[in-house]
């Protein structure tokens, strides 16, 4: 099976204060389309910070990051947005609804930026929300909804404009057991239909359901 | 979901500093439309006035300035300057019309109002009187009469035979005038020659409105008139351009005043939208994470700014013309807002110049936000989203 992510000897250092820290020192990885892996290891090695660069949002020192064939750090600001939109879904730990929009808009919002019709938006939102169980959902605010249910909203936005790669950094981090399996069964089943997911994650029980892992010690791979 | 839509909840979902921001911007175009309406109000009764006046010049005394020739048309009390051996040498020439004025001051119930002692009799059909109720004095049988002006009439209850001590005298209403919509409706008009012995003028008036019979020859009387007596001449076109430039020096320091209130509010819009940008900076890191890029973000926060200046310039011109149109009538009478309260045009401003409110209102607001909107677009999304 062809790569859908390619990496090469990706580098990144933040600053924390005055004092420049190394999140990722020279990552090399392939990822083939379909693949369900995780990326574990502990805090602050560097896990986040490689997800956020493979998804676009944030800039690598050196090194480079194709998706779908595509250098993104090439393009321009507009495109690369475009990029996300279309190829890459989020899903974050604290789900990041926007707390203005209702649950429909929230899912709504991704295909605003892809200048899908007002009209079809609503039909393939009602669509997704359906297919994550929020269906009785839909008007209701971000605010009024469960921990799980927020998740499960978020999943739906981030699969709205039918990405090939979801990109989800500890999505059941802060969920009860029940809602976690809730979620999981969810993932589950866009890996069987197909799409390329990598989660970073702490918990052991969704490792062990990856087709890969991929560890970070010290902003290297632990191979 | 569309970028307006977007734009509406932003703003609408902080209800409260939304309002107060709008509030801001809200004042200063209302304050801006009072103004601009009061004043277009004031001019164009400035002007009616100016051609009522039914004079080519009028002869004042030497060394007056513009805030005696407001008063000139506006109808309150001025100095009885012009003596009466001059009135006789400018009454003695030939081809010209003239009408003396004795404008003086009285008070019924303490509430000062405006006399004005003129010879009735033909600045009647001068000024195309018309009476509502009653008869203009006779000069000989009711030489202590008094012709009252609608307004006047209006604001005192004044009816016909009723007695007004004035200096002393008793003075008898026989008429009350229809509204003319000019300063005539505030004032007591007696005859000259009883306002003269009343006030004890000695023969001296306040000033003389002169017709020309050939309308050609006015630069002619004019030299005449100052070589032959020693008053000052100035034209109705003088007199209008110096009264219009004395109201809007006024007019134009009070609307830099309310336009500085504007300018004061968009700062209120910069504050604003500067706290947006921490309170939303997650929000703006969710937005990029899905799709938007730099110049959107951009654009819905401009948008923001903007619509405070489209909601608060819409707001402020509905609530500065209900304002101005019911304020009108409550303004103190005084030598300028004469004019504005006895015209039937004021509370009116031109739908262009409320285009160019509007206009101005959404450009301010949409500058205060540029600055924002550029610190906004500027954050990187993983820094927008791992803020707490």
């Amino acid at each position: 099976m062809s790569n859908i992510i390619e990496i090469k000897n990706l580098h990144k250092t933040y600053l924390k204060g005055v004092v420049p820290t190394k999140a990722l020192r020279g990552v090399s990885l392939d990822i083939s389309a379909g693949t369900f892996a995780c990326i574990t290891g502990p805090s602050g090695h560097g896990k986040s910070t490689l997800l956020h660069l493979m998804g676009g949002l944030d800039k690598p020192d050196t090194g480079s990051v194709h998706v779908a064939g595509q250098e993104i750090y090439q393009l321009p600001d507009k495109e690369l947005a475009r990029f996300r939109a279309e190829k890459l879904g989020f899903v974050f730990q604290f789900f990041n609804l926007l707390h203005n929009l209702s649950v429909l808009e929230n899912v709504q919002i991704p295909m605003m930026f892809t200048k899908v019709p007002k009209e079809k938006q609503e039909e393939i939102a009602l669509k997704l929300l359906t297919s994550v169980g929020l269906k009785d959902k839909v008007r209701s605010r971000a605010t009024e909804l469960s921990g799980g249910q927020m998740q499960r909203v978020a999943i739906a936005r981030a699969l709205a404009n039918d990405p090939e790669v979801l990109l989800m950094d500890e999505p059941t981090g802060n969920l009860d057991s029940s809602a976690e399996k809730e979620v999981m069964d969810i993932v589950g089943r866009l890996h069987e239909k197909g799409k390329t997911i990598i989660i970073v994650t702490h918990e052991e029980e969704i490792s062990r359901k990856a087709q890969r892992i991929i560890r970070i010690k010290d902003g290297c791979l632990d191979l | 979901m569309n970028k307006p839509t977007l734009i509406f909840r932003n703003l609408l979902g902080r209800k409260n500093r939304f309002t107060f921001t709008l509030s801001g911007i809200t004042m200063g175009i209302i304050a801006l439309v009072v103004l601009i309406s009061l004043g277009a109000g004031l001019q164009a009764q400035i002007h009616q006035q100016a051609r009522d006046l039914g004079a080519n010049m009028i002869v004042t005394a030497k060394g007056w300035c513009a805030y005696e020739q407001v008063k000139v048309l506006s109808g309150a009390q001025l100095p009885d300057a012009i003596l009466p051996e001059d009135l006789e040498k400018i009454e003695a020439i030939e081809g010209i019309t003239v009408q003396p004025y004795l404008t003086l001051g009285s008070a019924i119930n303490n509430e000062p109002v405006s006399v004005s002692g003129v010879r009735i009799t033909q600045l009647k059909d001068i000024r195309k009187w018309s009476i509502r109720e009653g008869s203009f004095p006779d000069p000989i049988e009711q030489k202590y009469g008094i012709v009252a002006g609608y307004a006047v009439a209006d604001s005192f209850d004044l009816s016909i035979n009723q007695t007004i001590r004035l200096r002393g005298h008793e003075f008898t209403i026989t008429g009350i005038m229809e509204q003319h919509g000019t300063a005539d409706d505030g004032v007591l008009f007696i005859d000259l020659q009883a306002a003269m012995e009343v006030y004890e003028t000695q023969g001296r008036v306040s000033y003389i409105a002169v017709q020309v019979d050939d309308i050609n020859r006015i630069e002619y009387y004019s030299r005449l008139i100052t070589d032959t007596a020693n008053v000052a001449v100035i034209s109705d076109q003088q007199l209008l351009n110096s009264v219009l430039s004395v109201v809007n020096t006024v007019g134009t320091t009070l609307k830099i005043i309310a336009i500085i209130a504007i300018l004061a509010a968009s700062f209120g819009i910069i504050n604003t939208m500067i706290t947006a940008i921490y309170e939303r900076k997650r929000d703006i890191g969710i937005l990029k994470s899905v799709g938007s890029s730099n110049q959107t973000i951009f654009q819905i926060f401009l948008g923001e700014s903007a619509l405070y200046g489209l909601i608060g310039g819409v707001i402020g011109l509905i609530v500065g013309n209900g304002i101005s149109y019911v304020i009108t009538p409550l303004i103190a009478q005084n030598e300028f807002t004469a004019f504005v309260r006895a015209s039937s045009v004021s509370g009116t401003i031109a739908w262009q110049d409320m285009g160019f409110i509007l206009l101005g209102s959404i450009l301010i607001s949409a500058v205060s936000g540029i600055y924002p909107a550029y610190k906004a677009a500027k954050l990187t999304p993983v820094e927008a989203i791992s803020y707490e």
